[in-house]
């Protein structure tokens, strides 16, 4: 199971991933804008904790989809996913996290998000997908606007992150909306940005 | 029991056990849970979703009550975030005689009052159906901003819906006393319902069986 992008593919998640990597990515600032604020720091016994919990969550119901983010070069750089697929009304929650700040801005998210969305639109027949960010993340705000989705929900004060509240900003995108993943490669340049970084696509 | 103007809050057991075995199979609780699936509640199922909110720490399930004590329905506050202080907070008026009074609206009120004057909650959430008018005119009244629209979000009826989100903050909450005084809220004089029989009489189980 991999769904093969042009700076990232999506991949199973690994032991190095869970034992090594979850552990630097949650105490680092890709955690802040990833949970809208939160960064106490976090135990490798509580990363074990979580990972226990997440293997025992599809049991009580929990019905989210995740990848591992690796880069072209090998790096393991985060995670992206469904974080909740709704089967009766048939949309998807999209969540992404690059814990590895090197890898910011350089098209590793928006590549990942073209996979997700075609993987959740083309295999699990949802009418709609939705994701959360927060006011401050001009970066992800500017990443989904540009693939599609449109902002449906201001939630004021909805976040709170560096000792000020923030707003929740709700987007969504439908079916009928999405390009397709091959229409906005091109238009991101995605192919040449690739090539540029990690050297001749195969 | 916590008094407010019109309507008291009261824990969630005896008649109010009994009562949600049918205001969970209505259309008021259908359109306040609107993410779930459209399928009937079984006696079952019901008290399963009432142990499940005992044990909730995020969240509680209370009924409310007329002054003369005719149960109306429930107010649910969930999902709390403790960091944010923020919750959602859903009101289903089972009894639908009571639906767009000011007995409705009261426990949306006091709802309020328990979410932001003894939870110190910053934010709370509520959703409502495009069409769901009856709602929107509660929130309103309450004081909630509407935030914007979900499109096509919800299956409903043949069809998917948009839902509209609402959002109200604790410096915009004037106090239970001030806005109880401003909205000037007026019972709706609903004579009470008769009273349940005993669920654990079992031979009054058995003759209702029969029938």
């Amino acid at each position: 199971m991999l769904l093969h992008g042009l700076l990232v593919d999506l991949v199973p998640f690994t032991r190095e991933f869970h034992e090594e990597k979850m552990h630097t990515f949650w105490n680092n600032e890709s955690r802040w804008w990833a949970t809208m604020g939160d960064n106490q720091p976090v135990t490798r016994a509580e990363i074990k904790r979580m990972n226990e919990e997440r293997i025992q969550g599809h049991e009580r119901g929990y019905t989210g989809i995740h990848f591992m983010m690796r880069a072209r070069d090998g790096n393991i750089i985060g995670s992206a996913g469904l974080n909740w697929l709704d089967y009766w009304n048939r949309y998807g929650m999209l969540g992404s996290w690059i814990g590895e700040p090197d890898y910011w801005s350089g098209g590793h998210g928006t590549d990942a998000l073209l996979l997700l969305a075609e993987y959740a639109f083309n295999w699990y027949d949802l009418r709609r997908l939705i994701l959360f960010t927060m006011g401050p993340n001009i970066r992800a705000q500017r990443n989904v606007e540009r693939c599609g989705f449109k902002l449906e929900a201001r939630q004021r004060d909805g976040g709170y992150a560096g000792g000020e509240w923030v707003t929740s900003l709700a987007y969504g995108m439908l079916r009928e909306e999405w390009q397709g993943r091959e229409t906005l490669v091109e238009q991101f340049n995605l192919r040449e940005r690739a090539e540029k970084r990690y050297g001749a696509l195969d | 029991m916590i008094e407010g103007k019109l309507v008291d809050l009261v824990p969630f057991e005896d008649d109010y056990a009994t009562y949600l075995e049918s205001w969970m199979n209505e259309e008021a609780w259908f359109r306040a849970h609107l993410w779930e699936r459209r399928e009937p509640h079984t006696e079952d199922m019901v008290k399963k979703f009432i142990e499940k909110m005992e044990k909730n720490e995020r969240g509680a399930l209370i009924g409310f009550q007329a002054k003369n004590g005719d149960p109306i329905g429930c107010v649910i506050f969930d999902h709390e975030w403790s960091r944010v202080r923020k919750a959602d907070v859903t009101v289903v008026v089972g009894d639908t005689r009571y639906e767009g009074t000011d007995e409705a609206l009261d426990g949306l009120l006091m709802l309020l009052r328990y979410c932001f004057e003894t939870r110190s909650l910053h934010r709370v959430d509520a959703v409502a159906l495009t069409f769901d008018e009856v709602k929107f005119d509660m929130y309103e009244r309450a004081g909630f901003a509407h935030e914007g629209t979900l499109r096509q979000h919800i299956r409903y009826d043949g069809d998917y819906v948009d839902i509209e989100m609402f959002g109200l903050l604790e410096d915009e909450w004037p106090g239970y006393e001030t806005i109880t005084e401003k909205l000037g809220l007026q019972p709706s004089g609903l004579e009470p319902k008769p009273k349940l029989e005993k669920k654990d009489d079992k031979d009054g189980a058995k003759d209702n069986d029969k029938k």
